[in-house]
């Protein structure tokens, strides 16, 4: 255990050394959500118009949850395996007690910690600047299953990111497309990063609902903001930990793979 | 009475065989490497061919290599680019997986990557780095301790005798990207033998330096070994390594052993000359020196001359009977320039079949 602490502690300080780079990362983030925000606050701009099934507030809070969750689920420093991989720099972990998965998920998690601290410095402050009306959620079992599914939602993206950063041990060069391809395409379109997804046609939902992308973003917000109770949550819960033992599994198989391809040709 | 002692004996020689058998820190038998690569056609058009109908060739990096080496021992592994050396020492290490052939390390098969193994192995190249880039090496030593849970005494132990030994106490908490190759080398050196390992590959350890800064990780090398009874392969192209370092090279070309044991040996097994310096009385014609051997410098009163090995005797003869001779000495061929024959890839052959 204490070799992760000092795994995370050292990644701690790795984040602060490009400091600009953060924060231009941040205000990247802020934009977006000014962007998203007047969006949606002009949609609803007239008194009690309901779209979808929000009313203003609601898709307020929609777009005030993203900051949360993006910093929670999609802030994450695998994309850096895939590098590490190409450039032969994993030999270092190779050649060490250490479990690589393990390793990267505490650099993960120490990259999301800081990125926690900074989105409540954002909310509070876009909070005074934008003064949205937000939904506060008070039944504390919908919080606590709120909580769970963002659990889920970061060990999915976690794995789904660690098998695809596995190409380069076949294609060194496309590592970065692959990366782009998941979280660009995949993540911010079928999320629900951009917009809710209730919004598109009822059969599409259905299709994406057997997908693992939903419960990234999209579904854990519908759960803190009262959409999705009963039979509908505990069904999203139980297919998204499916997909994580599927995910996981496929994982397993596809570092093997790897790790023998690199056994055999090095690099 | 006799029976006891006799049965002593048997125990001793018994001893004395696992003895034997544990010294020996690396066994490698008859060890095949090869890499499929796929070959790809120049441009885009290639690339595409590639892509659908894949040019696949067998490259036979190690053709069934033999060897085996003792605990403490220093060994030098030479040959050109391209030989296997790096190949080899990635298989030791346990980073390539064997096509076929026996290895142990320390009892181990180093491609499981078992963590006790790893414990007690490192393996450190000139051209790749470990400590982390942005941030003082001092942090990434730490990291080290940590993940080879090194206990803190011991810890504390091994890093002040080895900032100590390599000298690089100021540059501790220095960003490593603002540090020189060499001031990096040398930390890179500590961060990886702060476990103590017993068994260590080098490969190119000096590449880069300059000489000083070779000279002080050359000193180190030599010091660890002989300190810790540590096992040490080690490849490089600079000859003062190799002369300075090892007792013993294995000379290794396109995959296979051409050569393995003592270094004073390569030289009476591959100098296929040797030198004769003679001082002259009085000028002589150099025309004439010529026809007895290749002149490699003259400069009178001294003559330096490469004569076949087994025509020394003859040469020295007529030069001593022919020419005004003050002094004459026949010295072997200087390790160097077989080395240097080593390294651009003359096939050097076995004299002896």
């Amino acid at each position: 255990m204490g070799k992760y602490l000092q795994v995370f502690k050292i990644s701690f300080q790795q984040e602060f050394v490009y400091r600009l780079n953060f924060i231009m990362w941040r205000v990247r983030n802020v934009l977006q959500i000014f962007i998203v925000f007047f969006l949606w606050d002009t949609v609803f701009s007239a008194q009690g118009r309901q779209l979808f099934g929000y009313d203003r507030d609601k898709i307020l809070t929609y777009v005030f949850g993203l900051i949360f969750i993006k910093a929670f689920v999609l802030s994450s420093r695998v994309q850096d395996v895939a590098g590490d991989i190409a450039r032969g720099e994993i030999i270092n972990y190779l050649l060490k007690p250490v479990n690589y998965f393990k390793y990267w998920l505490t650099r993960d998690i120490s990259s999301k910690a800081l990125n926690l601290v900074f989105a409540v410095g954002e909310f509070s402050l876009l909070y005074l600047i934008l003064r949205p009306p937000f939904y506060f959620q008070n039944n504390p079992f919908l919080i606590i299953l709120f909580l769970i599914s963002i659990i889920l939602a970061i060990f999915t993206y976690y794995i789904l990111l660690f098998i695809v950063n596995a190409i380069p041990f076949w294609a060194p060069e496309m590592g970065w497309g692959g990366h782009f391809l998941v979280t660009v395409i995949m993540v911010e379109f079928l999320s629900g990063a951009l917009f809710p997804l209730d919004i598109l046609p009822a059969s599409l939902q259905n299709v994406l609902n057997f997908t693992p992308f939903p419960y990234l973003i999209f579904f854990p917000l519908q759960v803190y903001l009262g959409k999705i109770t009963g039979f509908l949550l505990f069904k999203g819960i139980f297919i998204s930990t499916i997909w994580i033992f599927i995910l996981w599994f496929f994982m397993n198989w596809i570092w093997k793979k790897g790790f023998k391809v690199y056994q055999a040709y090095g690099r | 009475m006799l029976r006891v002692s006799a049965s002593r004996c048997y125990t001793l020689a018994m001893s004395k065989e696992n003895k034997e058998a544990v010294e020996k820190t690396i066994i490698v038998e008859h060890l095949v490497k090869n890499f499929e690569v796929t070959e790809r056609k120049p441009g885009l058009a290639g690339s595409i061919s590639s892509l659908f109908s894949p040019q696949k060739k067998i490259i036979r990096a190690l053709k069934s290599i033999s060897f085996s080496i003792n605990k403490g021992e220093l060994v030098g592994f030479i040959g050109p680019n391209g030989a296997g050396k790096t190949t080899t020492l990635k298989v030791l290490s346990g980073l390539l997986f064997p096509t076929a052939g026996f290895i142990q390390v320390m009892g181990f098969d180093p491609w499981t990557r078992r963590p006790e193994f790893l414990k007690q192995i490192s393996l450190i190249m000139g051209q790749k780095n470990q400590l982390w880039w942005d941030l003082p090496a001092i942090e990434t030593l730490e990291l080290n301790r940590a993940i080879y849970e090194i206990p803190q005494n011991i810890y504390k132990e091994s890093f002040d005798e080895l900032v100590e030994l390599l000298e690089v106490k100021k540059f501790l908490n220095t960003p490593v990207r603002k540090l020189s190759l060499g001031q990096r080398m040398r930390l890179e050196l500590v961060a990886a033998l702060l476990h103590h390992p017993k068994v260590l590959f080098l490969d190119e350890p000096t590449i880069g330096l300059d000489v000083v800064a070779q000279q002080k990780v050359r000193d180190f090398i030599f010091e660890y070994n002989r300190k810790h009874s540590a096992t040490i392969m080690l490849t490089s192209h600079n000859m003062d390594d190799l002369i300075d370092l090892a007792k013993r090279v294995i000379v290794i070309d396109k995959g296979q052993i051409l050569f393995d044991g003592n270094l004073k040996e390569l030289v009476v097994q591959f100098a296929k000359e040797k030198i004769i310096k003679v001082y002259l009385s009085k000028e002589a014609d150099i025309k004439k020196l010529d026809e007895i051997g290749k002149i490699k410098r003259f400069d009178f009163p001294q003559a330096i001359l490469a004569v076949p090995r087994e025509a020394t005797a003859v040469a020295a003869a007529e030069l001593l009977q022919n020419f005004p001779v003050a002094d004459l000495t026949i010295e072997e061929e200087p390790i160097e320039e077989i080395i240097r024959r080593v390294f651009r890839g003359e096939v050097i052959k076995k004299k002896n079949g």
